[in-house]
Protein backbone atom coordinates (compact mmCIF):
# COMPACT_ATOMS: atom_id res chain seq x y z
CA UNK A 1 0.00 0.00 0.00
CA UNK A 2 2.77 2.48 1.41
CA UNK A 3 4.12 1.71 -2.06
CA UNK A 4 1.98 2.93 -4.15
CA UNK A 5 1.32 5.84 -1.88
CA UNK A 6 5.27 6.92 -2.41
CA UNK A 7 6.14 5.16 -5.60
CA UNK A 8 5.19 8.01 -8.11
CA UNK A 9 7.20 10.44 -5.88
CA UNK A 10 10.38 8.09 -5.44
CA UNK A 11 9.92 7.23 -9.76
CA UNK A 12 9.94 10.93 -10.75
CA UNK A 13 12.94 11.79 -8.11
CA UNK A 14 14.77 9.00 -9.40
CA UNK A 15 14.75 10.00 -13.30
CA UNK A 16 14.74 13.51 -12.58
CA UNK A 17 17.47 13.43 -9.43
CA UNK A 18 19.33 10.44 -9.13
CA UNK A 19 19.83 9.60 -12.69
CA UNK A 20 21.32 12.85 -13.52
CA UNK A 21 23.20 13.15 -10.48
CA UNK A 22 24.65 9.80 -11.32
CA UNK A 23 25.66 10.73 -15.21
CA UNK A 24 26.91 14.15 -14.01
CA UNK A 25 29.70 11.87 -11.81
CA UNK A 26 30.43 9.79 -14.56
CA UNK A 27 31.04 12.66 -16.87
CA UNK A 28 33.53 13.98 -14.02
CA UNK A 29 35.47 11.51 -14.80
CA UNK A 30 35.59 11.43 -18.93
CA UNK A 31 36.63 13.44 -21.37
CA UNK A 32 32.91 14.29 -22.94
CA UNK A 33 33.13 16.24 -26.33
CA UNK A 34 30.01 17.60 -27.15
CA UNK A 35 30.81 17.99 -30.81
CA UNK A 36 31.56 14.16 -31.12
CA UNK A 37 28.44 12.13 -31.73
CA UNK A 38 30.42 8.64 -31.84
CA UNK A 39 31.97 6.71 -29.12
CA UNK A 40 30.63 4.56 -26.62
CA UNK A 41 27.33 4.54 -25.40
CA UNK A 42 24.51 3.19 -23.87
CA UNK A 43 20.91 2.18 -25.51
CA UNK A 44 18.69 2.78 -23.19
CA UNK A 45 14.86 2.07 -24.93
CA UNK A 46 15.77 3.87 -27.80
CA UNK A 47 17.74 6.81 -26.30
CA UNK A 48 21.12 6.76 -26.94
CA UNK A 49 22.73 8.55 -24.15
CA UNK A 50 26.84 9.07 -24.81
CA UNK A 51 29.53 7.88 -21.91
CA UNK A 52 32.52 9.85 -23.71
CA UNK A 53 36.09 8.10 -22.87
CA UNK A 54 36.95 7.46 -19.37
CA UNK A 55 39.84 9.38 -17.85
CA UNK A 56 40.19 8.52 -14.42
CA UNK A 57 40.56 11.50 -12.07
CA UNK A 58 42.14 13.94 -14.36
CA UNK A 59 39.64 16.52 -14.53
CA UNK A 60 39.88 16.81 -10.66
CA UNK A 61 43.76 16.82 -11.00
CA UNK A 62 43.15 19.30 -13.46
CA UNK A 63 40.58 21.27 -11.91
CA UNK A 64 42.57 21.51 -8.58
CA UNK A 65 45.75 22.29 -9.99
CA UNK A 66 44.16 25.74 -11.27
CA UNK A 67 45.33 28.26 -8.60
CA UNK A 68 41.62 30.06 -10.04
CA UNK A 69 39.91 27.20 -8.29
CA UNK A 70 41.29 28.08 -5.31
CA UNK A 71 40.90 31.45 -5.46
CA UNK A 72 37.45 31.27 -6.24
CA UNK A 73 37.18 28.89 -3.02
CA UNK A 74 38.38 31.00 -1.22
CA UNK A 75 36.41 33.90 -2.28
CA UNK A 76 33.62 31.27 -1.28
CA UNK A 77 34.17 31.17 1.94
CA UNK A 78 34.50 34.61 2.51
CA UNK A 79 31.24 34.90 0.86
CA UNK A 80 29.65 32.36 2.47
CA UNK A 81 30.30 33.52 6.00
CA UNK A 82 29.86 37.28 5.16
CA UNK A 83 26.12 36.49 3.93
CA UNK A 84 25.25 33.92 6.48
CA UNK A 85 26.43 36.14 9.53
CA UNK A 86 24.42 39.04 8.04
CA UNK A 87 21.59 37.01 7.07
CA UNK A 88 21.72 35.80 10.62
CA UNK A 89 21.78 38.74 12.07
CA UNK A 90 19.35 41.11 10.29
CA UNK A 91 17.00 38.16 10.22
CA UNK A 92 17.03 37.77 14.06
CA UNK A 93 17.05 42.13 14.18
CA UNK A 94 13.59 41.57 12.03
CA UNK A 95 12.55 38.91 14.08
CA UNK A 96 12.61 40.74 17.27
CA UNK A 97 11.27 43.75 15.80
CA UNK A 98 8.28 41.72 14.63
CA UNK A 99 7.86 39.90 17.49
CA UNK A 100 6.80 43.25 19.33
CA UNK A 101 3.29 44.31 19.86
CA UNK A 102 2.25 47.54 17.42
CA UNK A 103 -0.42 48.19 15.33
CA UNK A 104 0.28 47.32 11.51
CA UNK A 105 1.82 44.17 12.63
CA UNK A 106 0.23 42.14 10.45
CA UNK A 107 1.31 44.30 7.32
CA UNK A 108 4.51 44.34 8.20
CA UNK A 109 4.77 40.41 8.44
CA UNK A 110 3.25 40.35 4.79
CA UNK A 111 5.86 42.86 3.71
CA UNK A 112 8.65 41.03 5.31
CA UNK A 113 7.64 38.46 2.41
CA UNK A 114 8.03 40.78 -0.35
CA UNK A 115 12.15 40.67 -1.10
CA UNK A 116 12.01 36.63 -0.92
CA UNK A 117 9.23 36.41 -3.03
CA UNK A 118 11.17 38.06 -6.25
CA UNK A 119 13.17 36.67 -8.62
CA UNK A 120 17.15 36.94 -8.05
CA UNK A 121 17.08 38.50 -11.75
CA UNK A 122 14.58 40.95 -10.09
CA UNK A 123 16.95 41.71 -7.49
CA UNK A 124 19.91 42.02 -9.07
CA UNK A 125 18.05 44.31 -10.78
CA UNK A 126 16.12 46.32 -8.52
CA UNK A 127 19.41 47.13 -7.02
CA UNK A 128 21.20 47.97 -9.87
CA UNK A 129 18.20 50.81 -10.13
CA UNK A 130 19.83 51.92 -6.50
CA UNK A 131 23.46 51.34 -6.72
CA UNK A 132 24.32 52.17 -10.66
CA UNK A 133 26.77 55.01 -11.19
CA UNK A 134 24.96 56.84 -12.94
CA UNK A 135 21.21 56.54 -12.53
CA UNK A 136 21.24 54.81 -9.17
CA UNK A 137 19.15 56.58 -6.29
CA UNK A 138 21.69 55.80 -3.97
CA UNK A 139 24.24 57.75 -5.15
CA UNK A 140 21.76 60.34 -6.13
CA UNK A 141 20.42 60.41 -2.42
CA UNK A 142 24.66 60.59 -1.42
CA UNK A 143 25.24 63.60 -4.22
CA UNK A 144 22.37 65.82 -3.53
CA UNK A 145 22.72 65.52 -0.06
CA UNK A 146 26.50 66.52 -0.08
CA UNK A 147 27.68 63.26 1.86
CA UNK A 148 29.92 62.62 -1.28
CA UNK A 149 31.79 64.97 -3.82
CA UNK A 150 31.08 62.18 -6.83
CA UNK A 151 28.91 59.20 -7.32
CA UNK A 152 30.20 55.78 -5.42
CA UNK A 153 31.04 52.61 -8.17
CA UNK A 154 29.96 50.47 -6.30
CA UNK A 155 31.20 47.38 -8.69
CA UNK A 156 34.35 48.96 -10.14
CA UNK A 157 36.43 47.69 -7.44
CA UNK A 158 36.25 43.58 -6.67
CA UNK A 159 35.62 44.06 -3.16
CA UNK A 160 33.47 46.24 -2.87
CA UNK A 161 31.30 44.26 -5.62
CA UNK A 162 31.86 40.96 -3.47
CA UNK A 163 30.39 43.05 -0.65
CA UNK A 164 27.55 44.39 -2.52
CA UNK A 165 26.90 40.53 -3.57
CA UNK A 166 26.63 39.57 -0.41
CA UNK A 167 24.40 42.40 1.19
CA UNK A 168 22.32 42.54 -1.82
CA UNK A 169 21.60 38.72 -1.61
CA UNK A 170 21.25 38.72 2.44
CA UNK A 171 18.57 41.20 1.16
CA UNK A 172 16.36 38.35 -0.47
CA UNK A 173 17.15 35.61 2.15
CA UNK A 174 17.27 37.34 5.37
CA UNK A 175 13.14 37.34 5.65
CA UNK A 176 13.49 33.41 5.22
CA UNK A 177 15.68 33.28 8.33
CA UNK A 178 13.02 36.02 10.34
CA UNK A 179 10.31 33.52 9.48
CA UNK A 180 12.06 30.72 11.25
CA UNK A 181 13.14 32.90 13.73
CA UNK A 182 9.72 34.02 14.49
CA UNK A 183 8.11 30.87 14.47
CA UNK A 184 10.77 29.65 16.82
CA UNK A 185 9.99 33.01 19.13
CA UNK A 186 6.20 32.45 19.05
CA UNK A 187 6.57 28.38 20.55
CA UNK A 188 8.31 29.92 23.79
CA UNK A 189 6.06 29.65 26.75
CA UNK A 190 4.69 33.20 27.82
CA UNK A 191 5.27 32.03 31.67
CA UNK A 192 8.66 32.13 30.87
CA UNK A 193 8.82 35.65 30.27
CA UNK A 194 6.34 36.47 33.16
CA UNK A 195 9.01 34.36 35.12
CA UNK A 196 11.64 36.66 34.64
CA UNK A 197 9.81 40.03 34.31
CA UNK A 198 8.57 39.38 37.97
CA UNK A 199 12.73 38.17 38.92
CA UNK A 200 13.65 42.04 37.25
CA UNK A 201 15.70 41.31 34.11
CA UNK A 202 14.80 43.91 31.77
CA UNK A 203 14.41 43.62 27.98
CA UNK A 204 18.33 42.81 27.22
CA UNK A 205 18.28 40.31 29.95
CA UNK A 206 14.83 38.67 29.21
CA UNK A 207 16.72 38.48 25.17
CA UNK A 208 19.89 36.34 26.27
CA UNK A 209 18.56 33.97 28.89
CA UNK A 210 15.26 32.86 27.82
CA UNK A 211 14.63 33.70 24.08
CA UNK A 212 18.08 33.03 22.64
CA UNK A 213 18.45 29.46 24.59
CA UNK A 214 15.32 28.37 23.17
CA UNK A 215 15.93 29.52 19.97
CA UNK A 216 19.33 27.48 19.90
CA UNK A 217 17.90 24.66 17.09
CA UNK A 218 16.35 27.38 15.19
CA UNK A 219 19.63 29.13 14.62
CA UNK A 220 21.62 26.14 13.74
CA UNK A 221 18.85 25.07 11.21
CA UNK A 222 19.15 29.09 9.80
CA UNK A 223 23.12 29.04 9.69
CA UNK A 224 22.94 25.82 8.10
CA UNK A 225 20.76 26.73 5.52
CA UNK A 226 22.17 30.21 4.89
CA UNK A 227 25.99 28.46 3.98
CA UNK A 228 23.88 26.03 1.91
CA UNK A 229 22.21 28.61 -0.04
CA UNK A 230 25.76 31.14 0.29
CA UNK A 231 27.53 28.00 -1.50
CA UNK A 232 24.94 27.95 -4.63
CA UNK A 233 24.19 31.60 -5.94
CA UNK A 234 24.27 31.90 -9.13
CA UNK A 235 21.88 34.00 -10.73
CA UNK A 236 22.83 37.59 -8.40
CA UNK A 237 26.49 37.08 -10.15
CA UNK A 238 25.24 36.48 -13.35
CA UNK A 239 23.03 39.93 -13.20
CA UNK A 240 25.22 42.19 -11.33
CA UNK A 241 28.28 41.17 -12.01
CA UNK A 242 29.49 38.37 -14.23
CA UNK A 243 32.35 36.94 -11.89
CA UNK A 244 34.03 40.17 -12.31
CA UNK A 245 35.86 42.67 -12.42
CA UNK A 246 38.18 40.37 -13.33
CA UNK A 247 37.65 37.34 -11.21
CA UNK A 248 36.69 39.29 -8.14
CA UNK A 249 33.96 37.99 -7.75
CA UNK A 250 34.29 33.96 -8.85
CA UNK A 251 32.83 31.55 -6.80
CA UNK A 252 33.43 28.25 -6.90
CA UNK A 253 29.59 27.66 -8.28
CA UNK A 254 30.34 30.66 -10.67
CA UNK A 255 33.49 29.05 -12.10
CA UNK A 256 32.03 25.65 -12.36
CA UNK A 257 28.71 27.53 -13.88
CA UNK A 258 31.62 29.13 -16.25
CA UNK A 259 33.54 26.17 -17.61
CA UNK A 260 30.24 23.68 -18.13
CA UNK A 261 28.17 26.36 -19.88
CA UNK A 262 30.32 28.91 -21.18
CA UNK A 263 33.21 26.97 -22.33
CA UNK A 264 31.17 24.03 -22.72
CA UNK A 265 33.75 21.88 -20.73
CA UNK A 266 31.83 19.41 -19.06
CA UNK A 267 34.39 17.28 -17.37
CA UNK A 268 35.68 20.01 -15.54
CA UNK A 269 32.45 21.64 -15.17
CA UNK A 270 30.85 18.56 -13.34
CA UNK A 271 34.03 17.90 -11.49
CA UNK A 272 33.89 21.42 -10.08
CA UNK A 273 30.89 21.34 -9.45
CA UNK A 274 30.80 17.67 -7.26
CA UNK A 275 33.18 19.67 -5.28
CA UNK A 276 30.26 21.59 -4.23
CA UNK A 277 28.09 18.84 -3.96
CA UNK A 278 30.30 16.94 -1.69
CA UNK A 279 30.38 19.89 0.69
CA UNK A 280 26.20 19.64 0.49
CA UNK A 281 26.35 16.05 1.56
CA UNK A 282 28.17 16.75 4.39
CA UNK A 283 26.27 20.11 5.32
CA UNK A 284 22.71 17.86 5.10
CA UNK A 285 24.36 15.42 7.38
CA UNK A 286 24.25 18.09 9.92
CA UNK A 287 20.47 19.54 8.91
CA UNK A 288 19.59 15.79 9.06
CA UNK A 289 20.74 15.31 12.65
CA UNK A 290 19.38 19.05 13.52
CA UNK A 291 15.99 17.89 12.02
CA UNK A 292 15.99 14.61 13.64
CA UNK A 293 16.77 16.66 16.96
CA UNK A 294 13.60 18.51 16.60
CA UNK A 295 13.71 22.08 16.05
CA UNK A 296 10.69 22.50 17.80
CA UNK A 297 12.09 25.09 21.08
CA UNK A 298 11.20 22.88 24.16
CA UNK A 299 8.38 25.38 25.59
CA UNK B 1 -4.70 34.73 26.58
CA UNK B 2 -4.97 38.34 26.56
CA UNK B 3 -3.39 39.13 30.20
CA UNK B 4 -0.69 36.46 29.56
CA UNK B 5 0.36 37.87 26.26
CA UNK B 6 1.37 40.76 26.46
CA UNK B 7 4.65 39.69 28.97
CA UNK B 8 5.94 38.46 25.30
CA UNK B 9 7.76 41.89 24.66
CA UNK B 10 4.95 43.98 26.55
CA UNK B 11 2.19 45.57 25.31
CA UNK B 12 2.50 48.73 23.53
CA UNK B 13 0.15 50.61 25.08
CA UNK B 14 2.20 49.98 28.33
CA UNK B 15 5.26 51.39 26.73
CA UNK B 16 6.81 54.36 27.55
CA UNK B 17 7.25 57.31 25.77
CA UNK B 18 10.55 56.61 24.64
CA UNK B 19 10.88 52.89 23.67
CA UNK B 20 7.45 53.71 21.57
CA UNK B 21 9.82 56.11 19.70
CA UNK B 22 12.35 53.54 19.39
CA UNK B 23 9.96 50.90 18.40
CA UNK B 24 7.99 53.38 15.82
CA UNK B 25 11.55 54.16 14.48
CA UNK B 26 13.07 50.50 13.82
CA UNK B 27 9.51 49.56 12.36
CA UNK B 28 9.28 52.02 9.89
CA UNK B 29 13.25 51.02 9.01
CA UNK B 30 12.84 47.75 8.51
CA UNK B 31 9.33 48.55 6.23
CA UNK B 32 11.54 51.01 4.54
CA UNK B 33 14.33 48.13 4.09
CA UNK B 34 11.66 45.65 2.87
CA UNK B 35 9.90 47.81 0.57
CA UNK B 36 11.34 50.76 -0.54
CA UNK B 37 13.96 49.18 -3.30
CA UNK B 38 10.73 47.21 -4.82
CA UNK B 39 8.97 50.75 -4.56
CA UNK B 40 11.56 52.58 -6.52
CA UNK B 41 11.73 49.62 -9.04
CA UNK B 42 8.05 50.94 -9.67
CA UNK B 43 9.01 54.35 -9.82
CA UNK B 44 11.64 53.79 -11.95
CA UNK B 45 9.34 51.65 -14.63
CA UNK B 46 7.02 54.95 -14.80
CA UNK B 47 9.83 57.09 -15.28
CA UNK B 48 11.75 58.38 -18.58
CA UNK B 49 15.07 57.34 -18.37
CA UNK B 50 16.48 60.89 -19.20
CA UNK B 51 14.48 61.67 -15.80
CA UNK B 52 16.66 59.26 -13.80
CA UNK B 53 19.70 60.01 -14.92
CA UNK B 54 19.10 64.38 -14.40
CA UNK B 55 21.22 65.48 -11.27
CA UNK B 56 19.89 66.73 -8.53
CA UNK B 57 18.28 63.72 -7.92
CA UNK B 58 14.56 63.54 -7.04
CA UNK B 59 12.54 60.81 -5.43
CA UNK B 60 9.65 62.00 -6.89
CA UNK B 61 9.72 61.49 -10.76
CA UNK B 62 8.62 64.95 -12.71
CA UNK B 63 7.10 63.11 -15.73
CA UNK B 64 5.21 60.04 -14.67
CA UNK B 65 4.99 57.73 -17.62
CA UNK B 66 3.48 54.45 -18.90
CA UNK B 67 5.24 54.53 -22.29
CA UNK B 68 7.54 51.91 -20.46
CA UNK B 69 5.24 49.11 -20.34
CA UNK B 70 3.81 49.92 -23.98
CA UNK B 71 7.18 48.68 -25.05
CA UNK B 72 7.26 46.14 -23.45
CA UNK B 73 3.28 44.69 -24.11
CA UNK B 74 4.03 45.79 -28.05
CA UNK B 75 1.99 48.72 -28.13
CA UNK B 76 4.25 51.51 -29.68
CA UNK B 77 7.70 50.74 -31.75
CA UNK B 78 10.53 51.73 -30.34
CA UNK B 79 14.31 51.00 -31.01
CA UNK B 80 14.98 47.59 -29.25
CA UNK B 81 11.38 45.69 -30.18
CA UNK B 82 13.45 42.85 -31.00
CA UNK B 83 14.18 42.39 -27.16
CA UNK B 84 11.18 44.02 -25.46
CA UNK B 85 8.67 41.81 -27.80
CA UNK B 86 9.76 38.54 -26.31
CA UNK B 87 8.42 39.79 -22.68
CA UNK B 88 4.88 38.59 -23.35
CA UNK B 89 5.80 35.26 -25.06
CA UNK B 90 7.99 34.16 -22.50
CA UNK B 91 5.70 35.13 -19.21
CA UNK B 92 3.31 32.44 -21.10
CA UNK B 93 5.57 30.21 -21.23
CA UNK B 94 6.58 30.71 -17.33
CA UNK B 95 2.73 30.60 -17.15
CA UNK B 96 2.62 27.24 -18.83
CA UNK B 97 5.46 25.78 -16.93
CA UNK B 98 5.54 26.66 -13.59
CA UNK B 99 1.59 25.31 -13.75
CA UNK B 100 2.54 22.10 -15.03
CA UNK B 101 5.21 21.49 -12.47
CA UNK B 102 3.06 22.69 -9.50
CA UNK B 103 0.20 20.67 -10.91
CA UNK B 104 2.85 17.65 -11.14
CA UNK B 105 4.28 18.52 -7.77
CA UNK B 106 0.69 18.85 -5.91
CA UNK B 107 -1.11 15.49 -7.08
CA UNK B 108 2.18 13.20 -6.92
CA UNK B 109 4.41 14.98 -4.05
CA UNK B 110 1.33 15.71 -2.27
CA UNK B 111 0.59 11.51 -2.28
CA UNK B 112 3.96 10.70 -1.08
CA UNK B 113 4.02 13.39 1.48
CA UNK B 114 0.84 11.46 2.87
CA UNK B 115 2.73 7.76 2.78
CA UNK B 116 5.51 9.26 4.34
CA UNK B 117 3.77 11.24 7.15
CA UNK B 118 1.68 7.82 7.88
CA UNK B 119 3.23 4.61 6.88
CA UNK B 120 6.01 2.65 8.02
CA UNK B 121 7.98 1.19 5.02
CA UNK B 122 10.76 -0.40 4.15
CA UNK B 123 13.95 2.23 3.54
CA UNK B 124 11.71 4.75 4.91
CA UNK B 125 14.48 6.84 6.81
CA UNK B 126 16.94 6.62 4.09
CA UNK B 127 14.73 7.81 1.63
CA UNK B 128 13.79 10.84 4.37
CA UNK B 129 17.41 11.00 3.92
CA UNK B 130 18.13 11.31 0.63
CA UNK B 131 14.85 13.59 0.10
CA UNK B 132 16.93 16.34 2.73
CA UNK B 133 19.60 15.86 0.32
CA UNK B 134 18.41 16.47 -3.35
CA UNK B 135 16.61 19.08 -1.35
CA UNK B 136 20.45 20.87 -0.73
CA UNK B 137 21.67 19.82 -3.59
CA UNK B 138 23.09 22.08 -6.18
CA UNK B 139 20.77 21.95 -9.17
CA UNK B 140 23.34 23.22 -11.31
CA UNK B 141 25.31 20.10 -10.45
CA UNK B 142 22.32 18.26 -12.82
CA UNK B 143 22.03 20.34 -15.81
CA UNK B 144 25.61 19.19 -17.66
CA UNK B 145 23.05 15.32 -17.45
CA UNK B 146 20.14 17.10 -18.34
CA UNK B 147 22.04 19.06 -20.96
CA UNK B 148 22.48 15.84 -22.99
CA UNK B 149 20.22 13.52 -22.29
CA UNK B 150 18.04 16.49 -23.64
CA UNK B 151 19.56 16.36 -26.44
CA UNK B 152 19.52 13.23 -27.53
CA UNK B 153 15.81 13.20 -26.96
CA UNK B 154 15.07 16.57 -28.70
CA UNK B 155 13.87 17.77 -25.56
CA UNK B 156 16.33 21.00 -25.43
CA UNK B 157 14.81 24.36 -26.63
CA UNK B 158 10.81 22.33 -25.27
CA UNK B 159 8.74 23.41 -22.17
CA UNK B 160 8.76 19.77 -21.51
CA UNK B 161 12.15 20.07 -21.14
CA UNK B 162 11.90 22.60 -18.20
CA UNK B 163 8.90 20.70 -16.81
CA UNK B 164 11.34 17.58 -15.75
CA UNK B 165 13.99 19.49 -15.11
CA UNK B 166 12.20 21.50 -12.53
CA UNK B 167 10.49 18.53 -10.80
CA UNK B 168 14.16 17.97 -9.80
CA UNK B 169 14.38 20.34 -6.95
CA UNK B 170 10.69 20.91 -6.74
CA UNK B 171 9.35 17.60 -5.85
CA UNK B 172 11.70 16.86 -2.95
CA UNK B 173 10.54 20.48 -1.12
CA UNK B 174 6.91 19.34 -1.82
CA UNK B 175 7.26 15.90 -0.49
CA UNK B 176 8.76 17.58 2.31
CA UNK B 177 6.76 19.97 2.63
CA UNK B 178 3.18 17.77 2.97
CA UNK B 179 4.96 15.44 5.24
CA UNK B 180 5.38 17.87 7.55
CA UNK B 181 1.53 19.11 7.25
CA UNK B 182 0.13 15.76 7.24
CA UNK B 183 1.85 15.75 10.13
CA UNK B 184 -0.09 18.15 12.00
CA UNK B 185 -3.26 16.36 11.37
CA UNK B 186 -4.75 14.03 14.02
CA UNK B 187 -3.99 10.45 13.04
CA UNK B 188 -7.60 10.01 14.72
CA UNK B 189 -9.22 11.10 11.44
CA UNK B 190 -7.67 8.77 9.00
CA UNK B 191 -8.90 5.77 11.53
CA UNK B 192 -12.07 6.73 12.25
CA UNK B 193 -12.69 6.75 8.34
CA UNK B 194 -10.89 3.07 8.24
CA UNK B 195 -13.63 1.70 10.40
CA UNK B 196 -15.93 3.46 8.58
CA UNK B 197 -14.96 0.91 5.31
CA UNK B 198 -12.95 3.48 3.62
CA UNK B 199 -10.04 1.92 2.14
CA UNK B 200 -6.73 3.85 2.94
CA UNK B 201 -7.19 5.24 -0.73
CA UNK B 202 -10.28 6.60 0.02
CA UNK B 203 -9.59 8.02 3.86
CA UNK B 204 -7.02 9.66 1.74
CA UNK B 205 -8.90 10.96 -0.89
CA UNK B 206 -12.24 12.00 0.63
CA UNK B 207 -11.35 12.65 4.12
CA UNK B 208 -7.84 14.18 4.56
CA UNK B 209 -6.96 16.14 1.68
CA UNK B 210 -10.51 17.85 1.67
CA UNK B 211 -9.50 19.11 5.11
CA UNK B 212 -5.28 19.83 3.90
CA UNK B 213 -6.63 22.97 1.96
CA UNK B 214 -3.69 25.50 3.69
CA UNK B 215 -1.22 22.76 3.34
CA UNK B 216 -1.78 22.31 -0.20
CA UNK B 217 -2.32 25.82 -0.98
CA UNK B 218 1.66 26.64 0.98
CA UNK B 219 2.68 23.53 -1.45
CA UNK B 220 0.89 24.26 -4.78
CA UNK B 221 1.92 28.66 -3.97
CA UNK B 222 5.88 27.84 -3.04
CA UNK B 223 6.46 25.60 -6.64
CA UNK B 224 4.54 28.19 -8.70
CA UNK B 225 7.31 30.48 -6.72
CA UNK B 226 10.26 28.37 -7.19
CA UNK B 227 9.25 27.82 -11.06
CA UNK B 228 8.41 31.16 -11.62
CA UNK B 229 11.65 33.11 -10.33
CA UNK B 230 14.14 29.89 -11.52
CA UNK B 231 16.73 31.87 -13.98
CA UNK B 232 19.97 29.63 -14.42
CA UNK B 233 17.94 25.69 -15.88
CA UNK B 234 16.31 27.34 -18.07
CA UNK B 235 18.89 30.25 -19.23
CA UNK B 236 21.20 27.13 -19.83
CA UNK B 237 18.82 24.54 -21.38
CA UNK B 238 16.48 26.60 -23.70
CA UNK B 239 18.58 29.12 -25.46
CA UNK B 240 16.52 29.24 -28.57
CA UNK B 241 14.41 32.55 -29.05
CA UNK B 242 10.95 31.80 -27.87
CA UNK B 243 11.80 29.45 -26.06
CA UNK B 244 12.50 29.93 -23.16
CA UNK B 245 10.83 31.90 -19.60
CA UNK B 246 11.02 35.23 -18.04
CA UNK B 247 14.13 35.57 -16.10
CA UNK B 248 16.48 34.93 -18.74
CA UNK B 249 14.73 37.40 -21.07
CA UNK B 250 14.89 39.76 -18.28
CA UNK B 251 18.61 39.05 -17.82
CA UNK B 252 18.96 39.01 -21.57
CA UNK B 253 18.02 42.96 -21.90
CA UNK B 254 19.63 43.65 -18.77
CA UNK B 255 23.39 42.66 -20.50
CA UNK B 256 22.35 44.68 -23.58
CA UNK B 257 23.41 48.54 -23.88
CA UNK B 258 20.57 49.92 -26.10
CA UNK B 259 18.17 49.57 -24.06
CA UNK B 260 17.54 51.57 -21.05
CA UNK B 261 16.93 50.82 -17.40
CA UNK B 262 13.15 52.00 -17.12
CA UNK B 263 12.40 49.74 -19.45
CA UNK B 264 14.54 46.82 -17.61
CA UNK B 265 12.54 48.10 -15.06
CA UNK B 266 9.08 47.63 -16.73
CA UNK B 267 9.71 43.84 -17.34
CA UNK B 268 10.94 43.49 -14.16
CA UNK B 269 8.19 44.71 -12.30
CA UNK B 270 5.91 43.28 -14.29
CA UNK B 271 7.50 40.08 -13.86
CA UNK B 272 7.95 40.01 -10.11
CA UNK B 273 3.94 40.85 -10.00
CA UNK B 274 2.73 37.54 -9.83
CA UNK B 275 4.51 35.84 -7.65
CA UNK B 276 4.82 38.97 -5.10
CA UNK B 277 1.03 38.86 -5.02
CA UNK B 278 0.80 35.06 -4.73
CA UNK B 279 2.51 35.31 -1.84
CA UNK B 280 1.24 38.20 -0.45
CA UNK B 281 -2.31 36.34 -0.63
CA UNK B 282 -1.43 32.95 0.65
CA UNK B 283 1.12 34.76 2.94
CA UNK B 284 -0.81 33.05 5.96
CA UNK B 285 -0.43 29.67 4.33
CA UNK B 286 2.83 30.01 3.55
CA UNK B 287 4.21 30.75 6.83
CA UNK B 288 2.62 28.09 8.36
CA UNK B 289 3.63 25.45 5.69
CA UNK B 290 7.31 26.42 5.20
CA UNK B 291 8.07 26.87 9.13
CA UNK B 292 6.74 23.46 9.57
CA UNK B 293 9.11 21.87 7.07
CA UNK B 294 11.42 24.35 7.07
CA UNK B 295 13.27 24.34 3.86
CA UNK B 296 15.68 25.92 2.07
CA UNK B 297 14.54 29.34 0.73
Amino acid sequence: MACLFVGPALLGIGLVVVFPLGYSLWLSFTDVNLLRSTGPAVELWGMRIPLFRWVGGRNYTQVLADPLYWDSLWRTLFFVGAFVVEAALVGFGMALVLNERFPGRALMRSLLLVPWSLSRIVVGLLWIGILDFEFGALNGLLLRAGLVDGAIAFFKDGWSALNVLVSVYMWNQAPFATLLFLAGMQSISEDLYAAAEVDGAGYWRRLWYVTLPALRPIVFLVLVLATVNGFLMLDLIYVLTMGGPAYDTTTVSWHGFKTSFTFFKFGPGTAILYTLTALCLLLTVIYHKLVLAGFEPEG
Amino acid sequence: MTTRARYRGGNYRRRSAGSRVVLYATVTAVALWLVAPFVWLFVTSISYQKNLLARPFTLVPPEVTFDNYRMILGLVRFHAEGQAGKILASMWNSLVVAAVVTALNVVVGTTAGYAYARFRFPLKMLSLFALLFTRMLPTIVLIPAFFLVFRTLGLQNTLTGLVIAYCSFTLPFTVWIMKAYFETIPEDLDKSALVDGCNRFQAYCRVVLPVSGPGLVAGGAFTFMLCWNEFVVAQILNTKPGTTTLPPIIAGMNGQINIDYSVIAASGFLGALPAVLLVLVFQKYMVQGLTAGSVKG
